[in-house]
């Protein structure tokens, strides 16, 4: 029986978690500190030969720039990422779609953004992330109001569920743009997280921790952005995803939060964030609350490795990449600006 | 090339230092890497890849090899032949690179600006093409909302709500206004449906396809694309669907809106486009003359580029401790130091420089790598023994012996003559077609791999044919060649036994099975007891012939301990158990008649009782030969005896010396730095300053007090280790002897199943008479020999190949083969250029 269910996970995407662990080994600890060495970004450009990064950046002309490192990074993800999307079927595919909404949703904001403060499309293009592409994507400059957003383009797109809540007349401008993204994140988070909860199995332990973490980070991020803005304490409660730890009690505890301190204190009510908490602050030597984020985040990515036979390693395995891409350019930036003093404030994926 | 003995162990290997003047240490890496024969070791390995001295020099190979790699994707993308003359030029010297640099950097520079031109028109006479469809299928657009104006509005056609509301944009075309654009094919649905729910139903939008591929201008991909024209009223819907396109991507062209403009933009198009025509066709051919030059030298310029970073990158493993000379270390094979010091004076010579290198060996404890010398004969075998496990320094090499025991071993599970020929014929193809194999190198990962041991199936297919012979087997048919020598009675089924008078002619077969056991009743029961016992006796010869390799293994590195206490134990203990086995075997087969075959003793039994005691005599059965209970009695002792001998000897003996040598080794000591001074007085060292000799001497210093340190002597490791051993030995004889009944298994499943598909297959087809028997002979042919090739060749062929190698790899190496050496894996030009080494 044993066997048979062995079988059966492995027909269910094996190959691809298997291809997964593969790609999954990118940069050692050891690699992190030769990296942080480099003089150069060519010297980086050579050490990053040596790791499994390989050549990916062979083809570029010198001098190098980060921008480029940083676009070619994404490449790679992104082309590593589509073979597996395109050889997955039925539930895996379903998972991997899901990932790939959080970026059109970023897109899809970035692009409004961007047309409210009349920036070209053109040039708002290359700052998209390539997963978060879909055909209807550029034509959302058309929108003046999240009504016209919705019946207009997103509709056909694979957001449009998630889009229920933040339908009016309103015309768009920054305020509710932000809301949109978080109502946008909120329904996407909670969809995510029942699909997984349905799923069950290794799928839906690994998973409900992260997307639970992920919920709750946006819970506080939210609560400690909207100090001195002017949105409500009430609209303010309808962004939080209701599908974390902190639910409900903390959320509750949450939007009645005027200061710092009250996030500290309800957070700190809660096991797992109150060691995030302790040690943050503005002093030097400090991490920020937001490294702090990271690095439970990537804890968690890593933790997912642990199981086999489910979902979660390609989200981690897309998430940890990000995070060494963006140590990556973390390092590349430093090095290019001539700032090493916080060159090694990268968040280590251990 | 290939001496003779030097499979039988891997090559005597020294580490040497090299001291090369800075000035010659590149034309004389250069001369060592066309020899092929040093493998260097990294003297820095604490220092970053990016902090070593030459890492400039690599970064403008690297910059270099971009370039030719771009030079190179663009001939292949005019698919224009690279020219391979199979010339192998010699590294450039550093002062060339600067030449090849600019040579190359003009190239690039050139191919990019005239990559640039070229999309450009392209890009041009896309935009014309798109403009040229728009214009025509537009013009159907208009002329099909024309026809319907003809017709009277009232007349009642089968006017669906569709075509009447068609019918009326027709009436009223010229107070819409519209625009007209191209769009990509996979695009439109999603478009459509967006411009309908963007604009709320209020435009009206017709869309084709245009059948010609265009070439996107700038990956040069063929494409797909719809022309499309939306038409509508006011202005805010215009910018509104101007932006929609643009989200989309399509591009607009002006159209203008009554047919007579329109003809005249279309002739003045197609003029543009053919002026264009011409201007593209004198690039491409500007571009096509550029890289023909390109394809003539690419190979060559690579080659040359590749060799130059090879040797940087080796030039960064030396140390550069003194200011004006490098220094090396390296493993070569004792026997090719003369040729190594002759390519470093060559070297000195070419670069001019007036201070010769110096080679010197040097004293190390360390592990030398392995180096078996091989030629594309030998490389097949010598690679079923590396995949096992690369021998340890000058240990017993099994390959040579390989070459005729792993052939052998698979033909006596594989006998079949037709089906060995047929292998035989493959490979034969395979070695005769070498060269242009050689050149051309097979893709096929598969192919490849059967190319590679083309040899070894040669030889696979030959020994098959004679066992095969010995088996009179022929596609599971058997030949009566020398005449038989039994009478046939003439029963229908037929079994043959020698004691009935008249059947058995009293002389046998003149070589090989007689083939009438092929029709015989009790042919599987006499084969059977045949080809077992003959497992047996070949299983326990390979078996002895392992552990006499192992003799050999112990009286080179004189290690007369283990000669003493572990192998002749594990000699005596084998003999003793299936030697006598196998000398019960040959004294019964030549002893014991045919006539006596109904009081024989079994040999099984007699083992059983051997080890339980039993006189055979007790029980009432008939003793193989006089004497048996003494003689049994013995070599049981013998065997017991054995155990602790196996067991107890060597760890006590090893107790002993350390006991002894623990306060020796101060002295030891001592006496290895004298040595070293003086060795380093002798060394002639004249030539090099002071503080090279410090180093050199501080490290051969470092690498003998290294190893010098006596390892701590623990018992109970020591006798764990040889416990483990020991069980290991006793059961393995066992098991080991057990499993050498895989070679009659198998031969067994390949004769039935080959008798099988005769039987079932052909025979059916042969049975039939006349014209039809004919045609069906003619189809269960093909379906035979299909089934013969992939299920007899291939599957059976492949399994018997499996249990060869396991024979080899467990039950004949595990007796003398440690494989835990690593390769030598030399600094050579040829495997770089080829791309199999980074």
């Amino acid at each position: 029986n044993k066997v048979s269910s062995f079988k059966i996970k492995l027909e269910n995407g094996g190959f691809l978690e298997g291809l997964v662990r593969g790609f999954k080994n990118g940069i050692s600890k050891e690699d992190y500190r030769h990296l942080t060495q480099c003089d150069t970004l060519e010297d980086l450009k050579l050490h990053l030969q040596g790791t499994g990064y390989g050549h990916f950046l062979a083809n570029e002309p010198s001098p190098l720039t980060v921008s480029v490192i940083d676009e070619k990074l994404r490449e790679k993800l992104v082309i590593e990422f589509e073979y597996i999307r395109n050889h997955a079927y039925k539930d895996l595919a379903t998972f991997l779609d899901f990932i790939k909404y959080s970026y059109m949703i970023d897109n899809i904001i970035l692009l409004i953004t961007g047309t409210l403060h009349q920036r070209q499309l053109s040039e708002l293009l290359p700052k998209c992330h390539p997963l978060g592409i879909f055909d209807q994507m550029e034509t959302v400059t058309i929108a003046s109001t999240t009504a016209d957003l919705y019946n207009a383009i997103l509709v056909d797109s694979p957001l449009a569920p998630f889009f229920k809540e933040c339908i009016s007349e309103e015309d768009l401008n920054e305020m509710n743009i932000e809301i949109i993204r978080n109502t946008l994140y909120k329904a996407y988070l909670e969809a995510f997280y029942d699909w997984c909860q349905q799923k069950g199995g290794a799928t839906a332990d690994v998973m409900c921790e992260i997307l639970a973490f992920e919920a709750d980070r946006r819970s506080i991020i939210i609560t400690i952005n909207s100090f001195g803005t002017e949105l409500t304490k009430e609209d303010r409660a309808k962004l939080y995803p209701r599908r974390g730890k902190l639910y409900p009690d903390g959320l509750l505890e949450l939007s009645k939060a005027d200061e710092y301190e009250a996030v500290k204190r309800v957070s700190e009510l809660y096991a797992e964030y109150k060691p995030l908490f302790d040690g943050t602050g503005n002093n030097p030597g400090d991490k920020t609350l937001e490294d702090k984020f990271f690095e439970h985040e990537v804890t968690l990515n890593v933790n997912s490795f642990m199981q086999q036979f489910q979902y979660g390693v390609f989200y981690s395995y897309v998430k940890l990449k990000e995070q060494e891409c963006r140590n990556i350019i973390w390092i590349a930036e430093c090095i290019a600006q001539r700032h090493r003093a916080k060159i090694d404030s990268y968040i280590p994926i251990m | 090339m290939f001496k003779m003995g030097s499979l039988f162990r891997s090559e005597e290997m020294c580490l040497a230092q090299l001291y090369l003047q800075s000035e010659a240490a590149f034309a004389c890496v250069s001369e060592l890497g066309e020899l092929g024969l040093a493998q260097f070791r990294d003297l820095n390995p604490d220092v970053n890849a990016f902090q070593r001295k030459f890492v400039n020099e690599v970064r403008r190979c690297d910059d270099m090899e971009r370039k030719l790699r771009f030079l190179e994707k663009e001939v292949k993308k005019d698919n224009l032949a690279i020219d391979d003359t199979g010339e192998n030029p010699p590294a450039p010297l550093p002062r060339e690179m600067i030449d090849m640099e600019n040579k190359f950097d003009k190239l690039e520079t050139e191919m990019k600006s005239v990559n640039s031109n070229q999309e450009a028109l392209k890009k041009n006479f896309l935009e014309l093409t798109e403009l040229k469809h728009i214009l025509r299928k537009t013009q159907q657009f208009f002329e099909q909302t024309h026809v319907p104006q003809q017709y009277d509005d009232e007349t009642p056609l089968i006017a669906s709500e569709f075509s009447r509301s068609f019918n009326r944009f027709g009436v009223h075309f010229f107070y819409y206004r519209f625009v007209a654009g191209v769009l990509m094919r996979d695009k439109i649905s999603a478009f459509e449906r967006v411009i309908w729910r963007a604009c709320r139903g209020n435009v009206f939008l017709r869309y084709t396809e245009i059948e010609a591929e265009l070439e996107d201008p700038h990956t040069g991909d063929k494409v797909n694309k719809y022309v499309f024209i939306v038409f509508f009223q006011g202005d805010q819907l215009k910018s509104r669907i101007k932006k929609i396109c643009t989200g989309f991507r399509a591009t607009l062209y002006p159209c203008p809106e009554t047919p007579q403009e329109r003809r005249e933009i279309a002739l003045g198009v197609m003029t543009r486009i053919e002026d264009l025509q011409t201007v593209l066709n004198q690039t491409a051919d500007h571009r096509r003359m550029v890289l023909s030059q390109v394809a003539l030298n690419i190979r060559v310029w690579l080659i040359k580029v590749r060799k130059i970073k090879a040797i940087y990158h080796t030039l960064n493993l030396f140390n550069v401790n003194a200011e004006k000379c490098l220094i090396a270390e390296c493993w070569c094979p004792v026997v090719d130091i003369d040729r190594i010091q002759l390519a470093l004076r060559r070297g000195t010579e070419l670069s001019g420089s007036s201070v010769p290198s110096i080679m010197q060996q040097m004293q190390t404890k360390e592990n030398p790598p392995t180096y078996n010398q091989t030629d594309k004969f030998t490389s097949g075998f010598q690679a079923i023994i590396d995949a096992f496990g690369v021998s340890n320094y000058r240990e017993v090499n099994p390959a040579p012996f390989t070459i005729i025991t792993f052939p052998f071993l698979f033909a006596v599970m594989f006998g079949d003559m037709g089906h060995g020929l047929l292998m035989f014929l493959f490979a034969l193809y395979l070695v005769l077609k070498e060269n242009r194999y050689m050149k051309h190198k097979p893709e096929d990962e598969i192919f490849k791999m059967m190319f590679d041991g083309r040899y070894l199936i040669l030889l696979m297919g030959l020994f098959s044919i004679y066992t095969g012979f010995l088996y009179n087997e022929c596609f599971s048919r058997s030949i009566n060649i020398f005449g038989t020598s039994w009478n046939f009675l003439m029963e229908f089924r037929l079994t043959l036994d020698p004691n009935k008078p008249g059947v058995f002619r009293g002389y046998p077969y003149f070589y090989g099975i007689d083939p009438i056991w092929q029709s015989a009743e009790n042919k599987i029961t006499v084969q059977n007891s045949y080809k077992m016992k003959n497992a047996v006796l070949m299983g326990f010869a390979q078996m002895i012939f392992g552990l006499s390799l192992a003799f050999c293994n112990r009286r080179h590195f004189k290690d007369k301990l283990t000669l003493y206490c572990e192998l002749l134990p594990q000699l005596l203990f084998l003999c003793a158990l299936i030697g006598y086995l196998c000398m019960c075997i040959l004294y019964k087969w030549s002893v014991w008649t045919v006539a006596q075959s109904n009081t024989a003793p079994s040999l099984l039994i007699g083992l059983i009782d051997m080890y339980m005691l039993t006189d055979p005599k007790s029980n009432n059965r008939v003793p193989l030969y006089t004497g048996q209970y003494q003689v049994q009695i013995f070599l049981v002792i013998v065997t017991v005896l054995c155990v602790p001998w196996m067991f107890l000897s060597k760890p006590y003996i090893l107790y002993k010396r350390s006991n002894n040598t623990q306060d020796d080794i101060c002295c030891f000591s001592l006496y290895d730095r004298l040595i070293t001074q003086s060795m380093m007085e002798a060394g002639g060292l004249d030539s090099q300053s002071d503080d090279d000799v410090a180093i050199l001497h501080h490290e051969n210093n470092d690498a003998n007090y290294g190893k010098q340190e006596p390892e701590s002597f623990d018992m109970s490791e020591v006798i764990i280790y040889q416990a483990i051993h020991t069980i290991e030995f006793c059961l393995s004889c066992i098991s080991h002897t057990a499993s050498y009944l895989r070679l009659w298994a198998l031969s067994l499943a390949h004769s039935e199943l080959s008798e099988v598909l005769w039987s079932m297959v052909m025979h059916t087809g042969l049975a039939t008479s006349g014209t039809s028997g004919a045609i069906l002979s003619f189809f269960v042919f093909w379906f035979f020999s299909s089934l013969t090739v992939s299920i007899l060749l291939v599957m059976e062929g492949l399994s018997a190949f499996l249990h060869a190698i396991r024979l080899h790899w467990v039950e004949f190496q595990s007796k003398f083969y440690k494989g835990e050496g690593y390769i030598f894996s030399p600094f050579s030009f040829t495997l770089i250029v080829e791309g199999k080494v980074e």
